[in-house]
């Protein structure tokens, strides 16, 4: 081949190269740039000023520095975040068991009637979340609807002390999350090929293995998806503990926001967010890795 | 790859615009406009337009939702986008030394003298070259004489075991740990770690006592009952008392030094409209303007602030003087402290705040 015919092939090539590329950077490429622009600087810059250091007025001091890194080591740190991440992860337990009966009796519904409680699910959730938790705050009060009710009930004999503790916190989460454990589940549920269930009953097997050997593993990447969406946002939330827990419960999110507000500590912020951010991937590859799933087919 | 390029410059290009353009906001009046950004619900809306007709300056207002807010939109670099901000007097060691700060020319406000002279040339602006003070919040202690089961009359006594679950208390480091220092016979901006280390010794006692932390609105907390003491602003044991009536609820007379927070306006480094800036301060300080500004304020919202404007205060009638958040006896309002910057003691403030709220609940 002459190198003329080359160069002309190559241009060619490169041609249909741009040709094939055109529709992909119409469709993918603002998404891309808006990414880019608001979610890749920014996390470069937080990782950037992660090593740097806080000056004596609360500015940053462009000073390389791992001291942020060793101060999250501190035990008192270590609670905060151990304590966050055995919320999120009682959350997500919580989720997963009201959610998958939910989602397979929703599943097992003529897709008529499916399509309507899957609507009922969702429907609370068009109501800003922050009117919902002022309004389990209201429900919590030592005067609120739930004491009233059980007292006059006399089931109590004085208001319970719900307001404001871990378990409001707890039960907010758990009420913000559970249409993110529903949806997932649903969806995998749904696909669930029921003539292997039938299969799996005609070879003897009862209801229990059946549920454990075919139902479980057809329904993974929903269960996967499930933790997915209700660990990683409960991990970081932020204004569900800071409302529900009336500022007295401590979580991870809140300490980040103190350190860039409130003590004007930002590089340690930075870190404490680079830290949440290392949680969110790890969990995300061993999920992969663990689930042995090539992608996560979620929904 | 060429026109990849080319489309990610134009679409890099058109969406710099676009925030550009966003950012731009605001009409301009016939004679320029003024840029602030300050608390909602703080100041008459009646005098901006009077303020507006006078002059011809275009007023536009952004809200902040906390003073920290405030501080950060000046040092991370928002402030220019500002003629006027209002952090709290407690930021403006950090801003003054911190360069973030336009001089005001003390020559363009003719009504400076208005302003009592504890608050003029205080100690982190001699000159009065920066912060010119707006309005005053005490953080003081309320409580409901029928529900509360003790007396109070100095902070110690928030640590007696009766009121467990009964305080609706405001939060943060820089409001609880000033009272326990107080309360141990410290300064109250101490720098010194064991002193903080035992202020923190006194805060575990005091938060068993705590029903909730609300900076936003404790007084909730008291108006349904949740509470029977505030540790709390002013502003809301303001609500809490047109709320409850005026007789629900007691000023508690503390032996202890209460906490006097001043809002500021300052003007931001790279304001571009400083001169009307200037003018509006000037206008806010007339006595008249102002007492106006605290009379709607008062009818409107039955908030009322305390002012550190004497002329206007001189001016206001009895539903002003003797609105009970405001009747805060003698010996409480002379003896207050501010918040002053603590430097690298922050994050010692920072590791005991954060070892006081992680602890179980």
């Amino acid at each position: 081949m002459s190198s003329n015919k080359k160069a002309a092939l190559a241009i060619g090539g490169r041609r249909q190269g741009l040709r094939g590329k055109l529709p992909a950077a119409a469709t993918a490429g603002p998404v891309s740039i808006w990414m880019i622009i608001f979610v890749m600087l920014p996390l470069i810059y937080i990782l950037v000023i992660s090593f740097m250091t806080r000056n004596v007025y609360g500015g940053i001091e462009y000073t390389f520095t791992l001291e942020n890194y060793k101060e999250m080591l501190q035990p008192l740190y270590l609670k905060v975040i151990w304590k966050s991440l055995k919320l999120a992860f009682l959350t997500t337990v919580v989720c997963l068991l009201v959610g998958y009966p939910l989602a397979y009796w929703i599943a097992s519904k003529p897709s008529k009637t499916s399509a309507k409680l899957l609507m009922l699910v969702m429907i609370p959730y068009w109501t800003s979340s922050l009117v919902r938790l002022y309004s389990l705050n209201l429900l919590a009060m030592p005067n609120g609807f739930l004491n009233v009710f059980l007292m006059k009930l006399h089931i109590i004999s004085e208001p319970l002390d719900l307001l404001y503790s871990d378990t409001m916190v707890m039960f907010g989460l758990i009420t913000a999350m559970l249409p993110f454990s529903v949806l997932p589940l649903y969806s995998s549920i749904e696909k669930l090929d029921k003539s292997l269930i039938e299969a799996s009953k005609d070879l003897g097997a009862n209801s229990a293995t059946t549920f454990r050997k075919v139902t479980i593993p057809q329904t993974m990447p929903g269960i996967v998806g499930c933790v997915l969406l209700v660990f990683i946002p409960s991990l970081g939330m932020y204004y569900v503990p800071e409302m529900l827990g009336g500022g007295k419960v401590m979580l991870v999110g809140t300490l980040v926001k103190n350190q860039f507000l409130v003590t004007k500590n930002w590089p340690f912020g930075a870190s404490l967010a680079i830290l949440l951010i290392m949680i969110t991937l790890a969990m995300m590859w061993i999920y992969t890795r663990v689930g042995k799933l090539d992608d996560l087919e979620v929904c | 790859m060429k026109l990849l390029k080319k489309f990610i410059a134009i679409a890099v290009i058109s969406v710099m615009a676009f925030s550009l353009a966003a950012c731009g906001g605001g009409d301009e009046g016939e004679n320029g406009e003024l840029n602030i950004y300050m608390w909602s619900d703080y100041l008459s809306q009646d005098l901006v337009d009077q303020f507006t007709e006078e002059t011809g300056i275009n007023v536009n207002f952004s809200y902040m939702s906390t003073s920290e807010e405030a501080t950060a939109k000046i040092t991370s670099g928002g402030g220019d986008e500002y003629d006027l901000v209002m952090p709290c007097d407690a930021d403006m060691t950090a801003l003054i030394n911190g360069g973030y700060l336009e001089e005001i020319n003390l020559e363009n406000l003719s009504n400076f003298d208005n302003l009592g002279d504890i608050y003029k040339y205080r100690d982190f602006d001699p000159e009065n070259k920066y912060a010119i003070p707006y309005m005053m919040n005490y953080v003081y202690v309320v409580y409901n004489p029928e529900t509360c089961p003790i007396e109070i009359d100095e902070y110690a006594d928030l640590l007696d075991p009766a009121l467990e679950g009964q305080i609706a208390s405001v939060t943060g480091p820089r409001n609880l740990f000033p009272i326990a220092l107080a309360s141990l016979g410290y300064d109250p901006n101490s720098q010194n770690d064991e002193e903080i280390a035992e202020a923190y010794e006194w805060l575990q006692k005091y938060v068993p006592n705590v029903a909730g932390f609300d900076s936003d609105s404790a007084e909730t907390m008291l108006i349904n009952g949740a509470a029977s003491v505030g540790f709390l602003f002013d502003g809301q044991a303001s609500k809490a008392f047109s709320e409850m009536g005026d007789d629900a609820l007691v000023v508690a007379e503390l032996k202890d030094a209460v906490q006097l927070g001043v809002d500021e306006f300052v003007i931001p480094k790279g304001a571009k409209n400083k001169e009307n800036a200037e003018a509006f301060l000037n206008f806010l300080l007339d006595a008249e303007n102002m007492a106006f500004n605290l009379q709607t304020m008062l009818d409107v919202d039955g908030q009322a602030y305390a002012c550190p404007n004497d002329a206007a205060v001189a001016l206001m009638g009895d539903d002003y003087q003797n609105a009970p958040a405001l009747a805060i006896p003698e010996s409480v309002k002379s003896n207050y402290f501010l918040q002053l910057d603590i430097g690298d003691a922050a994050k010692t403030y920072d590791k005991y705040w954060t070892m006081l709220m992680s602890e179980e609940q």
